[in-house]
């Protein structure tokens, strides 16, 4: 059953719950299970042959971490972590043992928030109006239309667009900060001017994202925010990146 | 794909994602961070191209620019109070798939401006866009559904 491997998708403590009726990658998805090797486990599954990542087993990868992430603190694997075999995986685990209870125990109760800040573009004329070169360039493709004059006034229009939404984006992340126990900066996105990540305890989750999105109110001329969480800590894996409000 | 919203023109918006596990915002997470254990092997990559993040509007492209010049270019800031967004001038192809009556929406809520730059006096729908500026229509299918969609977040509340 497992020629191709095993997908693993998180560390956990040994007594972890696993979800009932959640299935893992492949197709059709593969049956989860827990590896327990003394106080920690890993939740695999058999890996499909010829893994890739395919929306549908992102899809399974995601809701069973988040699934997971509900009962209790959980090391999420990045996506694709295949071990050659059973005892691959087990001698990893005591291996690592002291390592892995150390970061479950810091990452106990707490999520990761997710905040990505976009050009807010529906206020262009506000943009137009308040930007002298913007008005001036406008001025000009009126005068005499062509092809260069547009381009450079779109240009213009795009990198004020994006500008505005970067700094409103840091100052949102400047302001949520205090809130958090870490911060983590995302990977870079196409047409994201701030990617961050945000480790909060769950309780604090809610009004956390509250926060977040009130502020998305008072900047939505300069930014859109897309507020994702609570997530499994995907971002927090670290011991050094747990610094910040707690100290450590 | 990835769309599941479609953020109507006047501000409407239409089905929503679900909110903590949309694939969506999340992916480079799952693809980027996480933990990598060196005894495991990772799966290749090959292929996510396909499901890349919702590209924006704003990238930096030429025909990206052409169309914020367009868009500015049909403000009228005298009489404009900002109700020209650009979700509704990138909103073409979007519109139509969510249906003829946010079509009309849209057109309506744009046609005085486009009627004061454009000059025609017709209520000719979206129509009336195009003659405006008809190489727009043929390069700007993609990305499209991304750009109507963008507002939903600030338009769940």
């Amino acid at each position: 059953m497992t020629e191709d491997g095993i997908y693993v998708y998180a560390i956990v403590r040994a007594d972890h719950p696993l979800p009932s009726g959640l299935g893992g990658v492949g197709d059709p998805p593969g049956a989860v299970e827990r590896l327990d090797e003394g106080r920690v486990a890993a939740v695999v599954s058999p890996a499909p042959p010829q893994l890739r990542a395919r929306r549908r087993d992102l899809l399974a990868h995601q809701e069973l971490l988040l699934a997971l992430a509900g009962a209790g603190p959980v090391l999420p694997m990045r996506f694709g972590m295949v071990a050659a075999d059973e005892t691959v995986v087990r001698r990893q685990l005591s291996d690592a043992a002291e390592r892995h209870v150390a970061a479950l125990t810091d990452l106990a109760g707490r999520v990761e928030i997710n905040v990505k800040a976009l050009p807010a573009d529906d206020s262009l004329a506000a943009l137009v109006q308040g930007d002298a070169t913007i008005r001036g360039l406008r001025e000009t493709v009126r005068r005499r239309p062509g092809y260069e004059a547009n381009l450079r006034l779109g240009e213009a229009v795009a990198t004020a667009l994006s500008r505005r939404a970067a700094e409103a984006g840091r100052e949102i992340v400047r302001a949520l900060t205090p809130r958090a126990h870490a911060v983590a900066a995302g990977p870079e996105v196409s047409g994201c001017q701030v990617n961050t990540s945000f480790l909060v305890d769950r309780g604090d989750s809610a009004d956390f994202t509250a926060e977040a999105e009130r502020l998305a109110r008072q900047h939505r001329d300069r930014v859109v925010l897309r507020v994702a969480g609570p997530l499994p800590c995907y971002s927090f894996l670290e011991p050094r990146a747990l610094a910040g409000r707690a100290g450590g | 794909m990835p769309t599941t919203t479609y953020s109507g023109l006047s501000g409407e918006v239409i089905p929503c994602p679900p909110r903590a596990g949309t694939l969506y915002d999340v992916m480079e997470l799952i693809l980027d961070r996480g933990m990598v254990i060196d005894v495991f092997i990772r799966v290749s990559l090959v292929g996510i191209e396909i499901l890349k993040i919702d590209a924006r509007i704003v990238v930096a492209s030429v025909d990206t620019y052409l169309r914020f010049a367009e868009a500015c270019n049909r403000l009228d800031l005298e009489h404009d109070s900002g109700s020209v967004t650009v979700p509704e001038l990138f909103g073409g192809q979007a519109v139509k798939s969510v249906g003829k009556h946010k079509a009309k929406k849209a057109a309506s809520s744009i046609g005085d401006t486009v009627r004061s730059v454009v000059g025609g006096g017709d209520d000719s729908d979206d129509d009336s866009e195009e003659e405006a500026q008809p190489q727009r229509r043929r390069r700007s299918s993609s990305g499209r559904s991304g750009a109507a969609s963008r507002r939903r977040r600030a338009e769940e509340e």
